[in-house]
């Protein structure tokens, strides 16, 4: 998953016919979603429904709960999904399908749709019961990235990213540690 | 002024790929007066094109071409797709690597001497020792201006190296220091001194790190004597009935066949595709692949027993700052087969930015756990475990019987089990980590099992006779005479230390030996 991952994805998306310049488009895609907010505006309009969309929100957070983090960062990690859901029915269904069965199993211990379920408990033995399945796996290994390599996320996190244009860390605290 | 050589032209030497191997061959035989022509499988991108992005990085040069995995090893489970880390531009892994720049101890040349029979492994000693090596690392560290050897000063500690040596003392290690690090500690060679940004993998910006893409190859080229010719892939090694190799056959940027006419011919593509290479160049007068009489070619894979262990504390660290891992604890690389294992491994830093680290920590874990340590990002510290892996005739790269790349060549499978002494080393160091950040107040530690392999080396290993290896002491092939393995594919074992330098050291000690030899019309 992550950052390893993306051989096997790049040859899923036709990296044998494309070369080397599908690469580059991969890795383009990725930081222009991210960089343009309408993208996940747009996506509520088609494709998942507004329910599902925030179902695929809370169980994004589930899989990735940071509490100091507001759902804007999930927003934006789930909106190359929704996209994809949009153009391609295939992927639509696969994860309206898994959210149903994520609905269908909170319903069942709780009496309550996954994203109203408001116990955490409840929602993770739902995500127990899909684990591993294609429809974790492909949110899962779509959502990470796109959820960790945003910076406006990184100083929530303590970390300050590209240093090159400062002069690197030389004069910023690179051995500024003293509480050994 | 870059040269120019015709498609017909067989008085020139053949690199196949630019790495440290390659890109450091060329330039010595440039220097020379020998005409080279480089035939690089990547682009060729410049120190302006590097930023510190990770995830942006990763997809710009890494090596992404089709592969599969094979056997128990951990990679094959979690990262079947990618089992090697490595770089697909003109520079290859130099761009990415870390810069720690260690010779191979006395005893990790001589390893079926120093550690006997080994039930399982296919040890085999050097055809050379340290002794005669010495004179090389010598001039590939003041090549590569490495600190701490030669006068040039050590780099300074970061705080991720400050967490690391406390633990190291209170544990009662005394070989700790920041590393040899062919990184510029101060202006040399027309290149900067280090910044401490804290993205050598991502490719130095300031170009202050030793890379064969911005130091080797210009050089090179500035001889006149050297062509380097990027997104060429080398399909296949061709011979004349004598078995004398005549030229390769290569993919050129247009997807359009050349081949390419050699006096001699040197290939450097790393221990997957080099002897990817040699196999794809099987004929009727060599039908288990080039300059495989011995059956070895693409067997004794290694790639080094390596582990991480995270640790965190209650207190700010923040190990994404400075030279990525210019720390080192030594102790644990002696010899010393009373350990419930041989073979030795060091301590290395091992930073992430926050996008790698949160995106690899835990491959495929959820929930409150893992998120747990990703909140901790600030105050972590982290400490790569690299040793000594043992050569096994089962671990080994092959063609794949199906699968084929867009130039219609093999793809590679590469297959690794761990062999009991590897998985008894990993247990040693787990612990001996955990102990080394709690004994300084870690509160938590956690262990991440091997990344995709960065260090990837053995598949055309060296041996004394002809029947025990692919190469002899020169790197040049038992099999063809003007047939040469420039890069880790050479090494007999793997040692408890990075490779480049020694790959470094070797092309250097093989330019001499090539040179001497085209002089005498032997080759």
């Amino acid at each position: 998953m992550g950052l390893f991952d993306w051989a096997g994805k790049l040859s899923r998306r036709g990296f044998l016919a494309g070369g080397a310049a599908t690469i580059a488009a991969v890795a383009v895609t990725g930081t222009t979603i991210l960089a343009d907010p309408k993208n996940a505006a747009a996506a509520d309009t088609t494709g998942l429904t507004a329910e599902e969309s925030r179902a695929l929100l809370r169980f994004t957070r589930d899989l990735f709960p940071h509490d100091r983090l507001d759902d804007s960062f999930y927003a934006k990690a789930i909106a190359p999904l929704q996209d994809e859901a949009a153009k391609d029915s295939a992927i639509r269904k696969l994860l309206a399908d898994g959210i149903a069965q994520l609905n269908a199993s909170t319903m069942a211990s709780a009496g309550m749709a996954y994203a109203d379920a408001s116990a955490e408990n409840v929602r993770v033995a739902a995500i127990k019961q899909i684990e591993g399945g294609a429809f974790f796996t492909k949110v899962y290994g779509d959502t990470i990235t796109p959820l960790y390599n945003q910076p406006e996320l990184w100083p929530k996190f303590g970390y300050e990213g590209a240093s090159s244009a400062q002069g690197g860390y030389l004069h910023r605290g690179f051995n500024d540690l003293d509480w050994l | 002024m870059p040269a120019k050589f015709d498609l017909s032209d067989s008085s020139v030497v053949v690199i196949v790929g630019s790495g440290a191997g390659g890109g450091t061959l060329a330039n010595e035989l440039a220097q020379k007066g020998i005409s080279v022509v480089v035939l690089e499988a990547g682009k060729r991108m410049e120190l302006t094109e590097f930023k510190n992005d990770e995830i942006g990085m990763f997809g710009a040069f890494t090596w992404l071409d089709p592969r599969t995995t094979s056997g128990s090893w951990y990679v094959a489970k979690t990262s079947p797709d990618l089992p090697a880390w490595i770089c697909k531009l003109v520079g290859g892994t130099t761009v990415h690597w870390g810069a720690c720049a260690l010779r191979f101890q006395e005893h990790e040349f001589k390893t079926k001497t120093a550690y006997g029979d080994i039930a399982g492994a296919n040890l085999l000693d050097w055809p050379i020792d340290l002794k005669e090596l010495a004179p090389y690392y010598d001039r590939a560290e003041l090549k590569m201006g490495v600190t701490g050897t030669h006068g040039i000063p050590r780099l300074p500690a970061s705080n991720h190296g400050k967490v690391l040596f406390a633990g190291a003392k209170k544990l009662g290690y005394t070989k700790y220091m920041t590393t040899n690090m062919a990184i510029n500690s101060v202006p040399r060679d027309g290149r900067a001194s280090c910044q401490q940004t804290g993205f050598c993998v991502q490719g130095c910006t300031y170009g202050a790190k030793w890379s064969t893409l911005y130091v080797e190859i210009p050089k090179a080229e500035a001889t006149g004597k050297a062509e380097v010719r990027s997104e060429s892939q080398v399909l296949r090694i061709e011979h004349d009935a004598s078995g004398k190799v005549t030229g390769v056959v290569y993919a050129d940027r247009a997807g359009n066949l050349q081949r390419q006419k050699a006096r001699l011919v040197a290939v450097a593509g790393n221990s997957i595709e080099s002897p990817r290479l040699l196999l794809n160049s099987s004929s009727s007068k060599f039908p288990q692949g080039l300059a495989n009489s011995s059956g070895q070619v693409g067997k004794n894979y290694m790639r080094h027993m390596t582990s991480t262990v995270f640790a965190i504390f209650d207190k700010p660290v923040h190990m994404y700052r400075g030279t990525a891992q210019s720390g080192i604890v030594m102790d644990e690389a002696r010899l010393d087969t009373k350990r419930g294992f041989v073979g030795g491994y060091q301590m290395e830093l091992l930073p992430q930015g926050l996008p790698s680290f949160a995106t690899n920590i835990v491959p495929g874990g959820w929930g409150r756990d893992r998120a747990s340590i990703i909140d901790s990002y600030a105050n972590i510290a982290g400490v790569w475990l690299i040793g000594e892996d043992l050569p096994r005739e089962t671990n080994r790269i092959t063609l794949h019987p199906d699968r084929k790349d867009k130039f219609g060549m093999p793809i590679p499978n590469i297959h690794s089990d761990d062999h009991p002494n590897d998985l008894a080393m990993q247990k040693h160091a787990f612990a001996q980590a955990d102990a080394l950040y709690t004994s300084i107040g870690a509160k938590r530690t956690v262990h991440r099992l091997p990344f995709p392999s960065t260090h990837n080396m053995g598949t055309n290993r060296m041996s004394e006779k002809p029947a025990d290896g692919v190469v002899n002491r020169f790197g040049q092939t038992h099999d063809v005479k003007n047939l040469f393995v420039s890069d880790g594919s050479q090494f007999t074992s793997s040692s408890g230390e990075n490779p480049t330098l020694t790959i470094v050291a070797l092309a250097i000690r093989q330019a001499e030996r090539i040179a001497g030899q085209m002089s005498k019309g032997e080759i």
